[in-house]
């Protein structure tokens, strides 16, 4: 198994996973979205709030927002040596306190720690007009996608087979498939339609050329033909900047590992195998 | 307002907001707008394309 | 303690509430005001 990376920054990735098989694959994807843990607000305590959104859908807003996220300093409040009371390893705190006529973003959120800032700082919270007042004191909490969707570090995160594309020796370079195919990877040159180089990862394997190919009569064969092959995944992974994205694949890795080493001993233990 | 992340996919969309805003009322192609904003997936651009802004509308109740 | 109410005509503050208008300029409609408490809200 091998990861080739197509592409790799702070907040997206796109690489080939190579020798594998669908499940392991999902699990792969799954561990990424649910099971990476990163900070987002969680309880917040309203001072006063007499702007036009109710409380409740202001502390909505505020746990939506992505925060930076250190996992050497913060860990879940379950892990946590203090059982979950909240300290400072388990939880960051923050106040915004705002009066209008103004709107109020993000960077209003002052937070106690400043490496757990939030990720952007111009997200509009709430509008304030004349007389209206925006007090309160949050808390986020580290957690995983599992709880809360707020607590995904990656938005986009998902994979497809590796697509195949094969012409046989009928093609007579019509171009039908050429027109039907969305992302425009197909061409025809020297009367043979062929992928346009470096394009045939970008293949949707939706067979709109397949359909259109018509090289041979009704009932018979298209001479293109897609196939996806399940034992290489072309990854896509989209980070929401609280944590980097090799780092949720590095942690995604490491907690499927725990996994099969967890179900290993207990497998072990039951089988009476040492 | 402008909901915080794209109900769909989680991105966050709310940061585009006014940019969107702005150059949609000078007479800008929402499409276009959209594309150099960096919002690629159609459930990000309904987000912009179908959001109508009350909360001026709503503040004489207060 | 009786509870505060606004005017939503003349916004003025209400303080008694037998009857449900406002002493200042006869309106009816009455807003409750936010209380002085501190709420605890989960972020969900």
């Amino acid at each position: 198994m091998e990861i080739i990376f197509g592409r790799l920054d702070n907040n997206n990735a796109r690489f080939t996973l190579t020798e594998t098989r669908t499940a392991f694959a999902n699990a792969f994807r799954r561990a990424m979205i649910s099971e990476v843990p990163t900070l987002a607000i969680d309880q917040v305590r309203i001072y006063d709030n007499t702007s036009v959104l109710f409380d409740e859908m202001l502390a909505h807003r505020l746990g939506l927002i992505p925060l930076r996220t250190d996992l050497t300093t913060y860990v879940p409040a379950g892990e946590c040596s203090c059982g979950g009371a909240g300290c400072t390893h388990c939880t960051a705190t923050y106040t915004l306190s705002v009066e209008g006529p103004r709107m109020v973003f993000s960077r209003d959120l002052i937070p106690q720690d400043p490496t757990t800032a939030p990720c952007h700082d111009e997200i509009p919270i709430i509008k304030l007009s004349e007389n209206q007042k925006v007090v309160l004191e949050a808390r986020a909490t580290v957690n995983t996608g599992k709880e809360h969707a707020k607590w995904q570090p990656t938005i986009a995160c998902g994979y497809k087979n590796y697509p195949e594309i094969t012409f046989s020796e009928n093609c007579d370079g019509c171009g039908m498939c050429v027109e039907e195919c969305p992302r425009g990877i197909l061409t025809v040159k020297e009367g043979k339609a062929q992928v346009v180089a470096e394009k045939q990862e970008e293949c949707l394997l939706c067979r709109l050329c397949e359909e259109a190919c018509m090289a041979g009569g009704i009932g018979s064969e298209p001479s293109i033909r897609i196939k996806g092959d399940e034992t290489r995944k072309i990854f896509v992974v989209e980070g929401d900047e609280s944590l980097p994205v090799q780092e949720i694949i590095e942690r995604a890795l490491m907690h499927l590992r725990q996994k099969s080493e967890d179900l290993h001993t207990i497998v072990s233990q039951l089988s009476g195998v040492t | 307002m402008i909901p915080v992340r794209c109900f769909t996919c989680g991105k966050v969309i709310s940061t585009a907001w006014d940019e969107f805003k702005h150059r949609r009322e000078s007479g800008e192609d929402p499409a276009k707008i959209l594309d150099d904003l960096g919002l690629r997936r159609y459930c990000c651009r309904r987000m912009l394309l179908t959001h109508k802004e009350i909360v001026d509308d709503l503040n004489p109740y207060q | 303690m009786p509870a505060t109410y606004k005017c939503a005509r003349c916004k003025h503050k209400v303080e008694i509430d037998v009857n449900v208008r406002c002493p200042y300029c006869g309106n009816r409609i009455l807003f409750k005001e936010r209380g002085a408490g501190i709420k605890d809200l989960k972020a969900r």
